[in-house]
């Protein structure tokens, strides 16, 4: 080898290394996203009593919570809503009582479920994805139109749970989100 | 295969041709260590561009997120490290522009025909500040708003135009969210186009012209080629440069102050490059500051800009000795002007007391913004509604005319003349004790300065706690552990709930009501209307004490007894009436019963415990 290659070689070397002092870091800062680990855990909130839940009924409440966006943290917000049907009458007792939980979020794209009155069916605005009241999906033929969603209503973790100190019975939800267009119900990781 | 590959890219693209005047240009009197310089200064541009396009991915220029999204930047991976090679090299570059300029006029090549490249050259110098100073404000710490303030004020302050300038730079006539979008824009885009277009019509002017002759006294010197003789040379030059800049960053890295908040008082002072000037400025007052600030860097940029004329006017002796003078006067005079500005800081108390300040608060802004997260409302937000930094800014205003806040060792804030108790220590169990203790009540840490100096509660305790049998002596101890746990106060949690296991609190309780009867004068657990002395149901807790701070005339408290301490906050209706509003009470009452947050595992310098 004679100088001149050496020295290019040297110079190569010198660039190379200052690059990759930029670069390495760079990557990592860029990837931050991926790198960073978003938690899913459920959330679990007491909404309502269940003798304030009118029985078949479908009703909606949200899910209010610390949410962190970036670098802002924002307490109390509203992290998405619920929709909670009540299945059994006054006459089952509090421990027996049959009560169903949704998420109101729709599980082809991610819009919010509305109770649609008229027709005693839930109903995804965007794309017209129609479910019964027991949050299955409604059938093609049924509808006229190809049912958007891929799977029925995501259903949360429910139970009826007896305040310690007032010992009045509550709807108790454990929130999550779930991943879109699968046929299955996964939660989002 | 590589080169099969590069040939068939070149057919197509061609280049080869493109690039050949970089790889194909030969120095006609050799390589030098002196043209590293220039090369230096494009390489670390491109450190610069590379880590301001990524920071760029992050930042968000407003006032309530400037800060925030910096603050973020710090805790990315990589970021700290990235932030900081932006901040370095931009350093490095100044120092880099500052040598490269002395090179070329020591030189002589700004000789004809290489005019334009001296110009575009010096035109690239204010540019190059520019980026720097639109830069540095970005962070919106409370440095930046403090050098964003005197900046703009310096502008208004030319004549004429300087009012004007300035309100259309700070996109008001205060700054606001439109100053950083406004900087922002100057900082990414507007200065580097300028910049990239001066430096390209440079750069093609030097190869145009070729290298810069040297004088070689007649010696005839050999040709060689750019690449590698010369890039040898450039790239070892970079790499010590960018060598430091990397361990700068990655051992120091960039600082952020606290977020601005022009509440907070501090001392501002410009980077270092500007010292000098600002240390001129000191020599011109008022209206005729902008002789330093405007007029003189001017004038050297248009001497500098002059230097081929003159050089062709005068003979060539003068002419070498005005170049020589140019550059060492210079170099002296701004050395000279920032070594005494340096000095003056450094032996200026004051000043480096606000230096301490600003970096305790910087420590504190950070400890929160980890641990809580940053509101929506911004990170003002954090030190406005903390404990330990508004209390003893609020205690000064409002309570320490009388009150003194200091421990053993008299530190802390101290009364000008001390007329009610010390507050240190405040419901603490050995604060207490002091109520009870017939030479320290007299005394002006306690009732010493006040009415109550001669008053009932001092009377007791001469007459009858002076001599107790050593059950009385526990029973004391009893009530003193007992009341201090009514206080609840964080500092003292564990040593209360293992009080509380023993029994003492319940012992304590016992003896204030019937021991010592405290409740012949005090209130206790029920609405008395008879008894004139404080109410000692939760004694010292914050409800407590934000109700005695508000109103210490009301029934609950001193009533008619009450001496001279006013009602800061009584009127529940209009609250816009009090002295003190509910927020700042709060701050004094949680300062002074030591109830803020501190990071777990860290040494805490609460007063209580």
């Amino acid at each position: 080898m004679n100088r001149r290659s050496l020295l290019r070689w040297i110079c190569r070397a010198i660039a190379s290394v200052s690059a990759a002092v930029v670069a390495v870091p760079a990557v990592r800062f860029l990837l931050h996203p991926l790198l960073r680990r978003q938690k899913n855990d459920a959330i679990v909130r007491r909404l309502a009593p269940l003798d304030d839940l009118p029985v078949g009924k479908p009703q909606s409440f949200p899910i209010l919570g610390t949410r962190q966006d970036a670098w802002t943290t924002y307490e109390e917000e509203v992290l998405g809503r619920v929709w909670i049907v009540r299945r059994s009458n006054s006459e089952t007792s509090p421990e027996q009582a049959q009560v169903e939980a949704f998420t109101a979020i729709c599980p082809h794209l991610g819009c919010a479920i509305d109770w649609d009155k008229a027709h005693d069916h839930f109903l995804c605005p965007c794309h017209r994805a129609v479910f019964d009241s027991n949050g299955q999906p409604a059938a093609d033929a049924d509808l006229g139109y190809k049912n958007p969603t891929p799977r029925g209503m995501d259903a949360l973790e429910c139970r009826v749970v007896q305040d310690a100190e007032t010992e009045t019975w509550w709807v108790e939800v454990e929130f999550q989100r779930f991943e879109f267009g699968l046929t299955t119900q996964q939660a989002l990781t | 295969m590589l080169r099969e590959l590069l040939n068939s890219i070149d057919t197509r693209v061609g280049y080869r041709a493109l690039l050949a005047p970089i790889r194909r240009r030969v120095l006609p009197d050799g390589p030098r260590w002196g043209y590293a310089t220039a090369a230096t200064l494009l390489w670390m541009l491109a450190v610069e561009v590379v880590t301001g396009l990524l920071l760029m991915t992050v930042y968000s220029p407003s006032l309530t997120t400037a800060w925030a999204s910096v603050h973020y930047i710090e805790q990315l991976p990589g970021g700290a490290f990235i932030r900081g090679l932006h901040y370095f090299a931009s350093q490095a570059i100044i120092v880099l522009f500052a040598l490269h300029l002395v090179r070329v006029l020591l030189s002589g090549a700004f000789r004809a025909p290489r005019e334009l490249i001296w110009i575009t050259g010096l035109i690239l110098l204010p540019l190059t500040i520019a980026w720097a100073v639109t830069g540095n404000p970005l962070s919106g710490s409370q440095k930046a708003y403090a050098q964003i303030e005197v900046e703009g004020n310096i502008i208004a302050s030319t004549p004429l135009i300087g009012p004007l300038a300035r309100t259309v730079l700070l996109g008001g006539k205060q700054v606001g969210h439109l100053t950083l979008t406004h900087l922002n824009f100057l900082h990414v885009a507007l200065i580097p186009l300028l910049a990239g277009m001066f430096l390209a019509l440079h750069i093609q002017q030097i190869y145009k012209h070729g290298a810069s002759a040297y004088p070689t006294n007649g010696k005839k010197k050999k040709s060689a080629p750019y690449w590698p003789f010369q890039s040898i040379r450039n790239l070892s030059v970079f790499a010590v440069a960018f060598g430091i800049v990397a361990l700068a960053a990655w051992h120091y890295g960039a600082p952020l102050e606290a977020p601005a908040d022009p509440e907070f008082h501090n001392i501002p002072r410009p980077e270092w490059y500007f010292l000098s000037l600002f240390e001129l400025r000191a020599y011109f007052s008022g209206p005729n500051e902008y002789i330093a600030t405007v007029v003189v860097p001017t004038v050297a940029l248009l001497v500098l800009l002059g230097m081929p004329l003159i050089d062709r006017v005068c003979p060539p002796r003068l002419s070498t000795a005005i170049r020589f003078f140019t550059v060492f006067g210079g170099l002296l005079a701004i050395g000279g002007l920032t070594g005494m500005s340096v000095q003056r800081d450094m032996h200026s108390e004051e000043f480096q007391a606000a230096k301490h300040e600003e970096q305790s608060l910087a420590r504190r802004a950070h400890v929160l913004a980890v641990a809580k997260g940053i509101p929506p409302e911004g990170p003002i937000s954090l030190l406005r509604n903390d404990p330990k930094t508004q209390g003893p800014i609020l205690f000064e205003r409002h309570c320490a005319a009388c009150h003194s806040h200091t421990d053993a060792d008299g530190k802390g804030i101290a009364a000008e003349e001390s007329t009610a108790p010390n507050l240190h220590g405040f419901a603490t169990r050995a604060w207490l004790a002091g109520w009870f203790d017939a030479e320290k009540i007299k005394s002006t840490e306690y009732f010493g300065g006040t009415e109550f100096a001669e008053g009932e509660m001092v009377g007791f305790v001469d007459d009858t706690l002076t001599d107790l049998d050593e059950d009385d002596q526990q029973a004391l101890a009893n009530l003193i552990t007992a009341l201090s746990a009514k206080a609840e106060l964080p500092g003292q949690k564990a040593s209360d709930e293992q009080a509380a296991e023993k029994g003492e609190i319940k012992a304590g309780i016992a003896a204030l009501l019937e021991t010592f009867s405290c409740i012949d004068c005090h209130k206790y657990g029920d609405d008395d209307p008879e008894a004139g002395a404080p109410d000692l149901t939760g004694y010292g807790s914050r409800d407590w004490l934000i109700g005695m701070i508000r109103d210490p005339a009301h029934s609950r408290f001193y009533g008619e007894n009450n001496d001279r301490m006013p009602s800061f906050a009584p009127d529940r209706v209009n609250r816009e009436n009090n002295q003190l509003d509910d927020r700042s009470l709060a701050l004094i009452a949680d300062w002074l019963r030591g109830d803020w947050y501190e990071p777990l595992g860290e040494a805490t310098d609460q007063p209580h415990e």
